[in-house]
């Protein structure tokens, strides 16, 4: 199948410290890819070099075809093929629930506030929230905002979904519902790059398995593999800790 | 006995206070208006990527902050519109261009703090989703910085309302100059302070009462 994301050499730099030490991967069309690793390791800064909202040091990353570090690529219009799910939901708090998922496509595709709706309405009832569209996210669970943050994100009709430790600011018991939407989602198809350390929705779901550490890829594989046979003495170490 | 309380001094000062309480609306109107303005422009250039641009804004806000409002008075009214420029500015504009230059300081760092108070992950957010920049600030963040700065800029406004007493000593009629020629003429002084402080706090009591309303019905 084709790939959707290519990442060649990718180095990150903050100031002197280099974050990214040459990163290459290719994430294949409708695949779930699962990075694992150490806080620190660099995985939020890999991902959101994905959708630029971090500047490439150095190295090219590849979106459906269209290089994001070229600098005739339109940042915005390539974002809107990548949605974005955040650890702390980042939901607009001055905006209800329908309006959070209505306003980009309402100012970036330019659709009108009915058509936004109708974009809309569906998704939250896909994502089990269709009583709460007029409700404002202070009233949410954490479980229910990422929900809603999930729906904000795919009103823009991504082709991608960049997920950062999307379920590790919820309460256990509320996990389960945001993976069950996810997984959803990775059943009709959508292209999936999920920071988790979730090990059942990586072997259920995930196509591969990641392990980052200091910024570089360290292995990577099936989950099974990684999770039950790794390698690298890293990887060993490290999913001793979380086990 | 309601005949005895409009002869008393209290009230017969009224008149002659009120052209006084105008002047000092008029130049806290007009002042706060202008000073909002560059207040906006100053505390978003102090946000800007350019160094060049938030140098500007920084000196401009350092200045005005770290000088006595009566002093920089004096400097436009004399220093440069009389001594430097050599043109003769009456005191009502002057009045209106200390206090828009004043406020517009203090606003500055109301609109920078309340910018910048807002969580980093609602701008990355809005960009994620493909906003721009300008879409962002002015969808997202403003409306959120703007609740936060109703609160202080309140609070300036009063402030802002009692400093134009100052603009006396450059002869503006405000309230204060007035009070001043009324017990000078009268020598009523007491009753007449009385009646001056009552004006203000006429304003500056329903002022605080609505801001107050307006905070808790912001607070959504
Ligand atoms: N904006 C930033 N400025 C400076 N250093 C940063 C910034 N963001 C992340 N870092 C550093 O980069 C490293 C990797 O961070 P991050 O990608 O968040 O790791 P992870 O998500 O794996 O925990 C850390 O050492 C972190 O302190
Ligand atoms: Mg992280």
């Amino acid at each position: 199948m084709y790939n959707m994301i290519s990442v060649k050499d990718l180095h990150k730099y903050f100031g002197d410290l280099e974050v990214l030490k040459g990163i290459d991967a290719e994430i294949k069309e409708q695949e779930v890819v699962c990075v694992i690793g150490p806080s620190g390791s660099g995985k939020s800064t890999f991902l959101r070099c994905l959708n630029l909202l971090e500047e490439v040091t150095y190295g090219s990353v590849t979106i459906d075809g269209e290089e994001l570090t070229d600098r005739n690529t339109n940042i915005n219009e390539l974002r809107t093929k990548v949605g974005m799910v955040f650890q702390h939901f980042n939901l607009f708090p001055h905006k209800s629930v329908l309006e959070n998922i209505t306003l980009a496509p309402q100012k970036v595709k330019g659709l009108s506030a009915q058509e936004a709706r109708d974009v809309a309405l569906p998704l939250l009832d896909k994502v089990g929230l269709s009583d709460k569209a007029d409700a404002y996210p202070q009233s949410l669970s954490g479980g229910q905002k990422q929900r809603v943050a999930i729906a904000r994100a795919l009103a823009m009709s991504p082709k991608v979904m960049l997920f950062d430790e999307p379920t590790s600011a919820l309460d256990p018991e509320l996990v389960g519902d945001v993976l069950q939407v996810m997984k959803d989602l990775a059943q009709e198809g959508m292209t999936m790059v999920v920071v988790t350390h979730e090990m059942g929705f990586a072997k259920e779901v995930g196509d591969r398995v990641i392990f980052m550490d200091e910024g570089i890829i360290q292995e990577e594989g099936d989950p099974e593999q990684i999770f039950d046979n790794p390698q690298n003495p890293r990887t060993q170490s490290f999913l001793s800790k979380i086990l | 006995m309601i005949e005895a309380l409009m002869e008393s001094a209290y009230i017969k000062s009224l008149p002659f206070l009120w052209e006084g309480l105008q002047v000092t609306i008029a130049i806290t109107a007009l002042g706060l208006l202008f000073g909002t303005i560059i207040g906006a422009m100053a505390g978003l250039g102090k946000l800007s990527k350019s160094k060049i641009i938030r140098g500007i804004w920084t000196v401009y806000v350092e200045i005005i902050r770290g000088t006595p409002i009566l002093a920089q008075a004096l400097f436009i009214y004399f220093g440069i519109s009389e001594d430097l420029i050599g043109i003769n500015l009456d005191a009502f504009t002057t009045g209106v261009i200390a206090i828009a230059i004043n406020a517009g300081a203090y606003i500055a760092e109301i609109v920078r703090g309340a910018v910048y108070s807002i969580d980093k992950g609602q701008h990355e957010a809005g960009r994620s989703l493909g906003l721009s920049k300008r879409q962002t600030m002015r969808y997202i963040i403003w409306p959120q910085a703007f609740k936060r700065m109703i609160p202080p800029l309140g609070n300036q406004f009063v402030i802002s309302l009692k400093d134009t007493s100052i603009l006396s000593v450059i002869a503006v009629h405000d309230l204060v100059y007035k009070g001043k020629q009324y017990y000078n003429a009268t020598v009523e002084v007491f009753e007449t302070l009385v009646m001056v402080c009552l004006l203000y706090l006429c304003i500056t009591i329903p002022l605080a009462i609505i801001l107050r309303r307006l905070e808790r019905k912001l607070d959504v």
